[in-house]
């Protein structure tokens, strides 16, 4: 695990569970104080590694990538130094989404009133989360506070992680570690929350170095299918025994099993190989090249690189009231792949999603208080239908991904890498939003619950949907090579005229 | 749910053969008589038990049409079965056959199972190509042989299942590594040996009992 640090060096967290034990729940901020005075000084030159040590060296620097709200963000000194380093790094475009899920929190509480935010706030003395009111309106106050406050955070953490740590077991990817690691991800929650996802994956493979296999994610080589397998095995596993154990437990929605399910996982894998063959193509064409020919190509290529490290996600644009009833998605989906003659795939997509909404407002119908409390959706209920729909579209959109690359490749003529980045800002966005519509409806339905019970789904719904915008970006990411060979061929085509 | 095995097939053979339709009958038991071309590969996934033993089949249905050859060649390696297809009633589809072979024999691992279907058996009034044909052909390169209707769903199952019997008993023999996922076969999720009621059925002590 010593590697991994110097691998990565990212934020404090992981160098406080690296330090400890496996066990040790030890929380950041206790030690940030520790580890960021370590490391301020050399905080100019942390970025570069930090950058290096991602699963995409393309990726541009961060001063190009990273949107414009967020480089205010980054210029406060207040900002713990290794979490700038983070969202300067290779997820310049996940900052953003971070900032998005921080809004959503609080687009949630301002819909639903009054009930989440006494949840949360329960939520925040029992597991250490903060106000997500708190947390994206004073940002860099919150870190302070964070920063002081760290021990008593971290008391009431341990003290609240059973309902969390229960919940999170529900986590695809996450599944066994939280358990152990939950603590540092719920702790430092504006760390989870910011960068969440990816970046919780981060803290979690760093926290924990029994957990080397999620650390696949991080690493070039694992693919994406792999872990994604891997994470749905051990659900399945979980449910196996959760089956012969305690058969009167209710049957917890697996984002992994249900992705798989979709055909998710095979489409992810065929896109893989796709991949990795143009990959080597790209590749074995370079080594013919020389000279002039060389370097131009080479800056032919750059240019398409460039397009697949800008995908910015402006999540001003994500206003849950704008798109009401999916139109303005649908819209957007359509113009994206106009013309890419993937028109089945994209229709799979937007049932998926039409389904997701109409499911949304069936559960949202106001519902008497008494006598129909037996008919009506239990918390358990939308949380379950939330992952369900969540692994569906991000399924369907990993299909419609593989779909292009097979259509690129097929049909060999030009594909505007912008095209498919708006795609992905498109679907990522459309994940977004529903996960928002998912936790108001949450917040109905469980109006009646306690934060205990609440606050681990709500967290789950928002986890799994950054997931799934992770994968979305992945997958996308995939794409890369296959344009470029794509390009070099038609390029080939051209010369040979 | 959770499986011993998971065995990666590829579905292959000329356009309009009816790949898609036995892979349809055969996860989903029903038929389609009009079917979408396939773009690429389309997957198919059905749990079938061999000598008491859960086996995932993951089944890659690929494009028959000559232009995405390219793209579904890419899909042939990390298969542990193929079933090549061709269609009773066009004996075009027959002819091809060498071609698709040789095809499957470069791209994929030397280890992988091919069955041989004449599909559409249902149409007898309308054959060209007569049973023995297909036999002589799958004798001559070591192939499984069986016609199948994936309209009447005759031989549909047999000739996954029967597939799957051949890869497994390549287990057994070890033929097949299984810890080289290359070869297309993948160990189900470990079950702890300890604690779970579950994992006995994993255990080897019925490996020999085993008749299916």
């Amino acid at each position: 695990m010593s590697e991994k640090m110097s691998d990565s060096e990212t934020p404090h967290s992981e160098s406080d569970g690296t330090e400890g034990a496996p066990g040790i729940q030890d929380p950041s901020p206790a030690e940030t104080a520790g580890s960021s005075s370590a490391s301020i000084p050399d905080n100019s030159t942390d970025v570069a590694p930090t950058r290096k040590a991602r699963r995409r060296p393309e990726t541009k620097p961060a001063e190009e990538t990273r949107p414009t709200p967020k480089a205010e963000e980054e210029q406060q000194p207040a900002k713990t130094p290794s979490e700038s380093t983070v969202s300067q790094g290779g997820w310049g475009y996940w900052g953003s989404w971070g900032k998005s899920i921080l809004s959503t929190a609080t687009a949630t509480v301002t819909t639903v009133g009054q009930g989440l935010t006494q949840v949360i706030e329960k939520a925040e003395t029992s597991l250490g989360i903060p106000s997500p009111t708190e947390l994206s309106a004073k940002v860099e106050e919150e870190e302070k506070h964070q920063g002081e406050g760290s021990s008593e955070t971290e008391k009431s953490a341990t003290d609240g992680s059973s309902p969390a740590g229960g919940a999170m077991g529900m986590f695809s990817s996450l599944t066994s570690v939280v358990q152990t690691t939950g603590k540092t991800v719920i702790t430092g929650g504006l760390d989870a929350l910011e960068f969440i996802g990816k970046k919780t994956m981060d803290v979690i493979a760093e926290g924990d170095p029994g957990f080397k296999k999620t650390k696949g994610l991080m690493n070039r080589n694992a693919s994406l299918s792999q872990v994604l397998r891997e994470a749905k095995e051990r659900e399945e596993l979980q449910t196996a025994k959760k089956e012969s154990s305690d058969t009167e437990k209710k049957v917890v929605a697996h984002y992994g099993m249900l992705f798989d399910e979709f055909q998710g996982l095979s489409h992810l894998e065929a896109l893989e190989i796709l991949s990795r063959e143009s990959e080597s193509k790209v590749k074995s064409v370079l080594t013919t090249l020389s000279g002039d020919e060389l370097i131009q190509l080479r800056e032919e290529l750059d240019q398409i690189k460039e397009s697949f490290s800008m995908v910015e996600f402006d999540d001003e644009e994500v206003d849950d009231k704008k798109d009401e009833d999916g139109t303005e998605f649908e819209k957007d989906l359509t113009s994206a792949v106009d013309g890419l003659s993937v028109s089945a795939t994209e229709n799979k997509l937007i049932k998926a999603c039409q389904n997701a909404r109409s499911t949304i407002s069936d559960m949202s119908v106001p519902q008497e208080d008494g006598e129909e409390t037996e008919r009506t959706h239990s918390a358990e209920d939308v949380h379950a239908t939330a992952i369900r729909s969540l692994a569906e579209l991000t399924a369907r959109s990993i299909e419609l991904f593989h779909k292009l690359a097979e259509m690129i490749l097929f049909s060999n003529g030009s594909t505007d890498a912008n095209v498919l980045s708006q795609l992905t800002v498109v679907l990522c966005k459309e994940i977004s939003l529903l996960s928002k519509k998912f936790t108001s409806c949450l917040t109905t339905a469980g109006f009646k619950e306690k934060g205990d019970v609440l606050n681990p789904l709500i967290t789950g719904i928002f986890l799994e949907a950054s997931n799934s915008a992770s994968y979305i970006q992945d997958a996308f990411q995939l794409l890369m090579p296959i344009l470029e060979i794509s390009h070099i061929q038609r390029r080939a085509g051209r010369a040979e005229q | 749910m959770a499986y011993a095995y998971l065995f990666k097939y590829i579905i292959i053979g000329d356009t309009g053969v009816g790949k898609s339709c036995l892979l349809l009958q055969f996860t989903d038991k029903r038929f389609q008589p009009v079917h979408d071309l396939t773009i690429g590969v389309e997957f198919g996934a059905r749990m079938i038990t061999i000598d008491g033993k859960q086996i995932k089949l993951q089944i890659w249905d690929t494009a028959g049409q000559e232009s995405f050859r390219s793209i579904t060649r890419s899909y042939y390696r990390g298969a542990a079965g193929a079933l090549l297809v061709y269609d009773i009633t066009r004996r075009d589809t027959f002819n091809h056959l060498t071609t698709w072979l040789e095809d499957a024999r470069q791209h994929s691992n030397s280890n992988m199972v091919i069955m041989l279907i004449g599909n559409k058996s249902d149409l007898e009034s309308r054959r060209e190509v007569k049973k023995e044909e297909g036999e002589a052909f799958a004798r001559e390169h070591g192939l499984i042989f069986m016609e199948t209707s994936a309209k009447t769903a005759s031989n549909v199952e047999e000739a996954f299942i029967n597939t799957a019997k051949e890869i497994y008993e390549k287990i057994q023999e070890g033929v097949f590594d299984i810890n080289n996922e290359a070869n297309g076969i993948k160990i189900g999720p470990q079950h702890p040996t300890t604690n779970s009621p579950l994992s006995t059925s994993q255990g080897g002590q019925h490996a020999g009992g085993g008749c299916c």
